[in-house]
């Protein structure tokens, strides 16, 4: 019989959220163990998108110096409200972007998980890949004391365990911490390509002047079949990164496969001319959680902490997680701290995880945001709708036919009763206003 | 009972793209592996230092990078993993791959002896299956290539049987040790790492040997200048077309094998 594996804390889940939690603990001086099931860290990731340095700040204050592989600077960004034939853009570019360090970057995660990872690594973490935790240990009194991995001899012992699995929260409903079989209508599939385009043609296409500017775009509209989603567009330095993303309810319920949504979507003709010529070097899929505030797991047990998507803390309308995750898990990574200086590892004690992140804008955000599901399973035309309008509001603004401009103007507005009663879009209204104010 | 086993990092294949103008690889963004063969030779001797006692020694010729795949045998239960890398050694065909590796290997038999040297059969990239063959040669050790089971090994009687894989059957063969077998797949099944060997393989880094240190190698024997081999043109081969097939419930016995050696005789595959 080996010697027991023992260890001052276990991370299951080397993403955004299980690194932060390792790099808080290796340098408070506990030996960590970061557990990922992938070849390396970001191996089971698929996110091309933004990543916000806030909170990477926070959890590692120098990592500019420590040279992230980010793509490009966000420096410009915004909404497409896009209609089958048509977009109303709504973007911003400000000065305020150019600054270095910027505020956000669009990365690609496997590149960058593996760099985050390595962070942790250099101080302290230990790091173990290709082993899948697969279920808890528990002691008489039912407190998580450790994990079972799938490798022989592969228990390993530990008075606290983060659990930061992601999306696919096995052991987060094995721990009784949630509910078995998510509803498809709590989960989004978001399906993603990424197509190699040289830098100079991105910076073409895209008007940008150079690798230190890109672009981050989230689309409404035609680009989801008007469906309640949101399709994006990020600049890499060598390539795009484009997706859709909708509830796998949606799916299941208009019949639709992913990869034609995503078809549909690289053809428009809006689109098109960006992606002319691209080599299509990835495709994928991910899962992102969409519990909502009000379905999320117990964040705290006897012996556990769970952050990131295994506790459904993304904000989907602002595309943020990364940086929800990684200051769950910087604050896991605290109390863990904190626990081991009182030697209290009882749920009592590790509440005090769920007290902080009330306090922050990672639980604030998602109570705020608490009724957005409902409002999109009451409004489901809200996108087309009103997107497809003002397309076509636009249209007519933009155009002379000798119309004088005060029917113009009453066109449109008739233009929008012709869709929506007056009190259909009132309603509207104020359901989007409950929706956005929780 | 000490084992080598010398392994490749190789790109995964299964995974890569021809760049159609140039003929060659595109190695950019393929993950890179072990060399699957080497895999199970890695296997095997694990296997045997687990019924022995002793331990397994792992080289591999390469660059920097390919200091991970030691690590990774480190997880398969290696106790020791050297990475001989250096510039000089680039472009190396594999008669100066064979003359590194040949030194390596006596260098480390000069530190203690060695029972088994264990090669992959071919490489997944390269496909030559002549670099165990010429270490073989140049150690002058007893060679059994395409080895597919060993029967038996005595470290302490220094003798071994080993199965091995011909066009005609299998040969049963016995060899004295220090021997050096190259390894189909079958030799040993690869099971899963027990974690306390993948966390030390977490924490281990493979030794580093360099054109100089600790083996002073002969500099026209290494890399592009030792490496004699010209490559004439490297293209993709055409797929292979389906055979014809003659179906004997059309035309009764007789007429479909006459059909089938008048085409064979107009193909002039076969001699009558």
């Amino acid at each position: 019989m080996p010697e027991k594996l023992m260890y001052d804390a276990i991370v299951v889940g080397a993403g955004p959220a299980g690194i932060s939690a390792a790099i808080v603990l290796a340098r408070g001086g506990l030996k960590v163990m970061l557990i990922e099931r992938g070849r390396f860290a970001g191996a089971k990731n698929f996110f091309g998108g933004v990543l916000y340095t806030h909170a990477l700040a926070d959890v590692l204050p120098d990592y500019w110096d420590r040279k992230p592989p980010f793509e490009r600077p966000v420096t410009e960004q915004g909404y497409w409200l896009m209609s089958p034939d048509g977009v109303v853009r709504i973007m911003h570019k400000s000065q305020h972007y150019q600054k270095e360090p910027a505020d956000a970057y669009t990365a690609l995660r496997s590149g960058f998980d593996s760099w985050f990872a390595q962070q942790a690594v250099s101080l302290g973490a230990l790091l173990i890949t290709k082993t899948t935790v697969v279920d808890a240990i528990r002691d008489e009194k039912g407190r998580v004391i450790g994990v079972r991995t799938d490798r022989p001899d592969g228990d390993i012992y530990a008075p606290i365990v983060i659990v930061s699995e992601g999306v696919n929260n096995l052991l987060t409903q094995k721990m009784g911490l949630m509910k078995a079989d998510l509803p498809p209508r709590l989960i989004a599939l978001s399906v993603k390509e990424y197509i190699g385009l040289p830098s100079k043609e991105i910076e073409t296409r895209f008007n940008l002047s150079g690798a230190k500017e890109g672009l981050a775009i989230d689309i409404f509209g035609d680009a989801t079949l008007g469906l309640p989603g949101t399709a994006f567009l990020y600049t890499d330095k060598q390539g795009i990164s484009i997706g859709v993303g909708l509830l796998l309810e949606e799916f299941v319920q208009h019949r639709l496969k992913p990869y034609e949504v995503l078809a549909r979507f690289k053809n428009h003709p809006v689109i098109k001319p960006y992606l002319a010529g691209g080599e299509t070097l990835e495709y994928g899929a991910h899962l992102i959680p969409e519990f909502g505030y009000d379905r999320m797991p117990d964040l705290a047990a006897d012996g556990v902490l769970v952050a990131g998507d295994a506790a459904g803390m993304v904000d989907a309308l602002h595309r943020e997680g990364t940086n929800l995750a990684m200051t769950a898990g910087r604050l896991a990574g605290e109390t863990a701290l904190a626990a081991h200086k009182q030697n209290d590892f009882s749920a009592g004690f590790l509440r005090a995880y769920r007290r902080d992140l009330e306090s922050t804008f990672v639980l604030k955000d998602l109570k705020q945001y608490r009724r957005m599901t409902d409002f999109l399973d009451s409004t489901p035309h809200f996108m087309s709708t009103y997107v497809n309008y003002a397309n076509e509001a636009a249209l007519r603004y933009f155009s002379a036919h000798g119309l004088p401009k005060r029917d113009m103007e009453d066109n449109i507005v008739k233009m929008l009763f012709q869709r929506r009663s007056f009190f259909g879009v009132a309603r509207d209204m104020l359901k989007l206003f409950q929706g956005m104010r929780g | 009972m000490h084992a080598i086993v010398a392994i490749k990092q190789v790109p995964d294949t299964s995974n890569v793209r021809i760049n159609p103008e140039t003929g060659t690889l595109i190695r950019e963004g393929v993950p890179a592996i072990i060399n699957p063969y080497d895999a199970h030779a890695v296997e095997l001797a694990v296997r045997l230092k687990r019924k022995f006692g002793g331990k397994v020694t792992v080289i591999t010729m390469g660059p920097p990078k390919a200091s991970e795949a030691l690590v990774e045998c480190a997880e398969q239960g290696a106790d020791r993993g050297i990475l001989i890398s250096d510039r000089k050694f680039s472009a190396a065909d594999t008669l100066a791959t064979s003359y590194v590796l040949a030194r390596t290997i006596e260098a480390l038999m000069a530190e203690e002896p060695v029972d088994l040297l264990l090669f992959g059969k071919q490489a997944i990239d390269g496909d030559t299956a002549q670099v165990g063959p010429g270490v073989a040669t140049r150690l002058g050790l007893p060679l059994i290539s395409y080895a597919v089971s060993v029967e038996s090994f005595d470290p302490i009687a220094r003798t071994g049987v080993v199965h091995r894989r011909t066009e005609r059957g299998i040969e049963v063969l016995q060899t004295t040790l220090p021997a050096l077998l190259t390894v189909e797949k079958e030799i040993a099944a690869i099971e899963r790492a027990p974690l306390p060997d993948v966390i030390r393989a977490a924490q281990y880094t493979p030794e580093v040997w360099s054109a100089s240190e600790p083996v002073a190698f002969d500099v026209t024997k290494i890399g592009i200048k030792g490496s004699p081999t010209i490559v004439g043109k490297a293209y993709t081969p055409p797929p292979k077309k389906a055979g014809a097939a003659v179906k004997v419930a059309d035309k009764g016995v007789a007429p479909t094998v006459a059909e089938a050696l008048a085409k064979i005789k107009i193909a002039n595959v076969v001699k009558f």
